[in-house]
């Protein structure tokens, strides 16, 4: 089968959708960001498809959509730093949305997704595409740009900083 | 083995990921070590919660549908002019839109007979609105599934508040509203979408009188134009051509 055509595009990136939606929306924290995110990565590894020779299409689309996500956040903190009146942005309207509203009822899940967002995003990011997305450590380094050694350590903090704050809540409701 | 290394290697433990030697070494290690075992049980436990409380997102349709316009739309630019998307690639929301836009232009057969349809620059605007539409971040300046959060946006924003019909049972469910800038206005869009596609009304008070939806196409995209009550409308979108006709029948009930 031949790198790079139109057709393995559709076969070998779009099945990943799903990941990369789960990436975007955990790293940015915001359904529509992450449809942003999610839409100029795929752009983007379409037009670099061609000359993409590896052969796990799934972390190096989900890297892109890593770097993507890192670039809307970046553009997000300069406009909160520089427009600080106004009506700069226009109004969004949310519809309720049922399963997260299910999802926060229930203790232990809130707990965790409140720890996950408390969390630096270079930590919420590995413990995302290993827990959720069920990645090497090879991998996860290769998706995020570091040693396999530093996704280690970024790992346990991460299961730490869970542990604690779910620990601490075991204290408190005993 | 000391307790320091230990707890350091306890995650890629759990996770499978020592090699046989460092495994063994932690097991024998945690065999005789309570403190250690406790840090084990921590690390375990964090790992299931997350894996089991961590959301598997599923890609919304309307993003699926969104990525599968833009695709379609770089597919039919590339396949035309390569090179040129090639090296304006740090320009690419632009210059793809551009180069398209472009295309299109060229491309358009008018088979518009009405006497407003028959303006080529409209249908032009309509058509690359469409097409801006699908570039990251323009799809939509209120998202909402439901009518009676998109219709009052529009108040106060364009001289005249857009049709808004619930399509849901139709098979069209509604993604949201916008502004958009055709014919030397601002002007209302709805969009709406079909499977893994995109639908844009756009609409503005235009006197004259009633005229049939007639449709025309460029490009892979088609456009139907219609008047009724001294309102134009415009539906654009990379549906079948008859989808897109039903799209517009159901919406003008």
């Amino acid at each position: 089968m031949a790198h790079g055509t139109a057709d393995d595009f559709d076969a070998r990136i779009l099945p990943h959708l799903d990941d990369a939606y789960t990436l975007a929306r955990h790293v940015l924290g915001d359904e529509h960001d992450a449809q942003d995110a999610v839409q100029d990565a795929a752009l983007r590894a379409f037009r670099h498809f061609a000359g993409f020779r590896g052969d796990n299409a799934r972390a190096w689309f989900l890297s892109i959509v890593r770097n993507c996500c890192l670039t809307l956040r970046q553009g997000r903190a300069v406009d909160r730093a520089t427009v600080p009146f106004g009506e700069q942005h226009l109004a969004i309207v949310r519809d309720d949305d049922r399963a997260d509203a299910a999802a926060i009822a229930h203790s232990d899940r809130a707990l965790v997704t409140q720890a996950l967002a408390e969390m630096p995003v270079e930590f919420r990011e590995v413990l995302v595409l290993r827990e959720v997305q069920g990645l090497s450590y090879a991998e996860i380094a290769e998706i995020v740009g570091v040693p396999a050694g530093t996704v280690m350590s970024r790992l346990s903090r991460a299961r730490r900083r869970l542990a604690s704050k779910l620990g601490v809540t075991d204290k408190e409701a005993s | 083995m000391q307790c320091a290394d230990c707890r350091a290697l306890l995650d890629a433990y759990v996770d499978h990921e020592l090699p046989e030697a460092e495994r063994a070494a932690v097991r024998e290690h945690l065999a005789g070590c309570a403190g250690c075992s406790r840090e084990l049980s921590d690390v375990e436990r964090a790992s299931s919660l997350a894996k089991e409380h961590l959301v598997h997102y599923r890609a919304p349709d309307v993003l699926k549908a969104r990525i599968s316009s833009a695709i379609a739309g770089e597919r039919s630019v590339s396949a035309s002019a390569p090179q040129v998307t090639r090296r304006r690639a740090r320009w690419w929301p632009l210059a793809a839109a551009g180069v398209l836009i472009a295309l299109a232009s060229g491309g358009l057969t008018y088979a518009l007979t009405g006497q407003r349809g028959a303006s080529h620059g409209v249908a032009d605007e309509v058509l690359a609105s469409h097409i801006r539409s699908l570039m990251p971040g323009h799809l939509t300046d209120v998202q909402s599934t439901n009518e009676h959060n998109v219709k009052p946006w529009f108040d106060g924003r364009v001289d005249l508040s857009p049709k808004v019909p619930d399509l849901d049972s139709a098979g069209f469910p509604l993604v949201g509203g916008r502004l958009d800038y055709i014919d030397g206005r601002v002007v209302a869009a709805v969009v709406y979408a079909r499977r893994q596609h995109l639908i844009n009304v756009e609409s503005w008070p235009e006197h004259g009188p009633d005229e049939d939806p007639q449709t025309t196409n460029a490009r892979g995209y088609h456009l139907v134009y219609w008047r009724s009550d001294n309102v134009e409308y415009w539906a654009v979108s990379d549906v079948e051509p008859g989808e897109l006709t039903r799209f517009v029948e159901e919406y003008r009930k």
